[in-house]
């Protein structure tokens, strides 16, 4: 018994001398806690630090077609407040805006003047389609309406819905987000603003 | 007139030519107005629509009857339920239903007249936001959520209800929706005074919009205007009054109208119409009838559901219904009524069969447009904006 | 005046070219007026019955039904200050069709005749700035005529690259109507 008992002794004091030491070490730290971080040094790519700020400042373009324009408005309102997620700052200018949420459906007279307003705006852009009538043509299959806005400008989000009310909308705003964040810093990326 | 492409790059004019819209965010939608400037002097003011022309009425043609309920919905996308009633009358009148029962009358005017508040509300705040004034887009907005809530507690939809049907309404009311109305109606009345203590004496708005914009009453007639722009400028005319429809002479309630014909009048026609517009919802909810809230006639409205599994000739109506539609007799009809803009009303004709032969929307804002390009002439460039606030157009309803 | 006097006086004045006249029980006129006379009743509507308000005009195509003439304007009259309401039609042959502008009347015709002319083809005559009002301007065909296809496309939803730089379908590549 004698030697055994010895050797789990043994164990337990450096045990113990171990935590002392690893709490004095931890209460170091945390002293210099808060200085370290802003000391440290990250490797990144530049390109996710800028995905990760456009993510979080998308300014899209005042461009209200149709009925969704409404609900597009709404959003911006105080009650769903895109401002929670960095999307409430509607440009009149497409050369301030780097978001086109083409809210409505897209004639065929519009469709030349919907393309050229996302010409105008400056690289990197994102589309949303929203509603069903920009997404697909909705219930207008007829002579009149582009079935779809992807047949004029490539679409990022597709919202479904008629009108899609302002929390689905918010919604195709945060996947938007998290498209822009994952394809941040690779060659998609690059692409756009090259 | 005659502005091309070209003419935008002309120098050898005085004049200067400027493009408006179709992308500007106070044109309301997809409207682009061509303007011949002489200083900040608007000389002349052509109109270019069609940006949003989305082909209904010849779809309508294509379509049965109930598949057009929809339809009418996205012309007039702020008060949705007024053309659904527009609609719904005129295949009544062809159909030859004389009344239908006084409950369903009652919520169609209840919906309709909380449409009309809801597009005043969008009509005041982007009006006042255009012109400058950032609060009162938030404030309207606020109460517009309150109608959006009970659109979608009755009909499952925030804008597009389609709730009024031929020969009814799409369900009945329940008792939580009838205490969602009545908590609105006590509700918004503070409200539109707050919205008037930050507009109606604030100087900046009195000069942004007293004696601008001005119709008289025969240019206003003339030029087939109607609804609030035919009130401002003194005539009195509402067709709720003049040609009563679904029970409209059971309430109580003035046409307000004001004489100068301004955009200043326009605003307060509108104010007042919201509360008018209470004061009838109020009353159909104190005078509710119980009973039906559609015809019993199954060959025009479908059978209760409960009785699809007991009664034969329920299940008989109901698949003739759903899988064939409505025959409409052959003739053609026109009910006008007062939308939220103006006069809408459908010109239907109908071949017998159970789909439109041709469907044509009188819309307010279509009509509107040409006098108000007339208004624009001679007017300051600032105020051309106001100027289109205050007609209040809506381009699905312009281009169709 | 009474819509039933309106009716005396204008079968008396215009004799034969009321086609035919009904009256509903909503208080509305309905005539039908021979296209010769048809300004000259306007005129007389505006400035001896006080019809001072034109509501809208529509044009009907009567193709399917096989009537003679093929084509129905439609024109909504009011007195607002005498309240009244008159529905005017008027018929319009196929091969030539051309009817006066009542722009002259009523400034509100403005839009509707233009719309005449984009929807259905018709030449209005007398009409100060004539020209497409909503389809762009070089569209081909009117889409309101009952031989104008309304165009079923099937959807498809792209995801093919190549086919989002085209700007949009061009009239060539558009299908018969599978519903005709």
């Amino acid at each position: 018994m004698g030697l055994m008992d010895e050797a789990v002794d043994n164990i337990e004091t450096e045990i113990d001398n171990l935590k002392l030491n690893a709490k004095e070490a931890l209460d170091q730290l945390g002293a210099e806690f808060s200085g370290a971080v802003y000391d440290s040094i990250l490797t990144t790519k530049l390109g996710k630090v800028v995905g990760w700020a456009q993510k979080n400042a998308l300014w899209p373009a005042t461009f209200g077609l149709a009925c969704c324009a409404i609900e597009m408005m709404a959003m911006a309102n105080s009650r769903w407040d895109a401002a929670r997620f960095g999307a409430e700052v509607f440009r009149a200018s497409p050369r301030q805006a780097d978001l086109m949420i083409v809210s409505g459906r897209v004639s065929q007279k519009m469709a030349p003047v919907l393309k050229r307003i996302y010409n105008q705006m400056p690289e990197p852009k994102w589309v949303i389609a929203m509603g069903a009538c920009s997404s697909c043509g909705g219930i207008f299959n007829n002579y009149a309406i582009v079935q779809g806005v992807d047949r004029v400008v490539p679409v990022d989000v597709y919202v479904p819905g008629c009108p899609p009310g302002p929390e689905a909308l918010l919604y195709g705003v945060i996947k938007l987000q998290e498209k822009i964040l994952k394809e941040a810093g690779s060659e998609k990326a690059r692409q756009r603003v090259a | 007139m005659g502005v091309t492409e070209q003419g935008l790059l002309e120098r050898d004019k005085d004049t200067m030519t400027l493009n408006m819209g179709p992308q500007h965010p106070s044109t309301h939608g997809v409207f682009r107005v061509i303007l011949e400037m002489d200083g900040e002097i608007v000389r002349t003011a052509e109109p270019d629509i069609g940006f949003l022309h989305t082909g209904i009425e010849k779809t309508a043609e294509n379509k049965r009857y109930v598949h057009c309920i929809p339809m009418t919905d996205r012309l007039d996308y702020l008060s949705p339920p007024q053309n659904n009633l527009a609609f719904c009358l005129t295949v009544e009148r062809l159909l030859g239903l004389q009344e239908l029962p006084a409950r369903a009358d009652y919520l169609r005017v209840i919906m309709c007249e909380l449409g009309r508040i809801g597009s005043h509300l969008v009509w005041l705040g982007t009006h006042a936001l255009d012109i400058g004034a950032m609060t009162v887009f938030l404030y309207a907005w606020r109460e517009r959520e309150m109608i959006l809530d009970l659109n979608e507690m009755i009909s499952g939809v925030r804008m597009m209800t389609s709730y009024i049907r031929i020969g009814g309404v799409a369900q009945d009311a329940t008792p939580q929706w009838l205490d969602g109305v009545r908590k609105f109606v006590d509700h918004v009345p503070a409200k539109i005074d707050e919205y008037e203590s930050l507009l109606t004496n604030n100087p900046i708005w009195l000069d942004r919009t007293r004696g601008i914009g001005t119709m008289t009453k025969e240019e206003a007639m003339n030029w087939s205007m109607s609804g609030p722009v035919l009130r401002a400028a003194g005539l009195d005319w509402d067709w709720r009054k003049k040609r009563p429809y679904s029970r409209y002479d059971d309430f109580k309630f003035d046409v307000p109208t004001q004489d100068h014909g301004d955009i200043y009048d326009r605003y307060l026609v509108r104010v007042e119409e919201m509360r008018q517009s209470r004061e009838i919802i109020k009353q159909a909810l104190d005078n509710l009838p119980d009973g039906p809230y559609k015809i019993e006639d199954n060959k025009v409205s479908l059978p209760p559901r409960e009785t699809l599994h007991t009664s034969m000739e329920s299940l008989i109506h109901h698949f003739k219904l759903v899988s064939d539609g409505v025959k409409v007799p052959r003739g053609s009809a026109y009910v006008p009524t007062e939308g939220a803009r103006g006069e809408v009303g459908f010109y239907i004709v109908s071949d017998g069969s159970n789909t439109p032969y041709r469907m044509k929307l009188r819309a307010p804002s279509f009509m509107g447009i040409p006098g108000m390009c007339k208004m624009m002439e001679g007017a300051f460039i600032a105020d051309v904006v106001a100027i289109i606030g205050s007609i209040d157009i809506v381009m699905g309803e312009v281009d169709r | 005046m009474t819509n039933e006097a309106i009716k005396e006086q204008l079968e008396a004045t215009f004799g034969s070219a009321i086609t035919h006249s009904e009256m509903t029980s909503h208080g509305e006129l309905i005539l039908h007026v021979a296209l010769e006379q048809f300004l000259a009743v306007m005129e007389d509507l505006k400035q001896n019955k006080d019809f001072d308000y034109l509501s809208q005009i529509t044009g009907v195509d009567y193709l399917e039904q096989d009537r003679e003439p093929r084509f129905d304007v439609v024109y909504e009259l009011y007195s607002l200050t005498k309240d009244r309401h008159i529905r005017i039609h008027v018929g319009l042959p196929e091969d030539e069709p051309t009817i006066p502008s009542v722009y002259h009347l009523w400034r509100g015709a403005d839009f509707p005749e233009r719309e005449l002319y984009d929807m259905f083809g018709f030449t209005v005559t007398g009409h100060p700035n004539m020209k497409r009002l909503i389809m762009p301007e070089g569209w081909e065909g009117h889409p309101l005529l009952k031989d104008y296809p309304l165009t079923v496309e099937e959807v498809a939803f792209s995801f093919n690259p190549d086919h989002k730089s085209e700007l949009i379908k061009t009239q060539e590549d558009v299908k018969a109507d599978p519903w005709a």
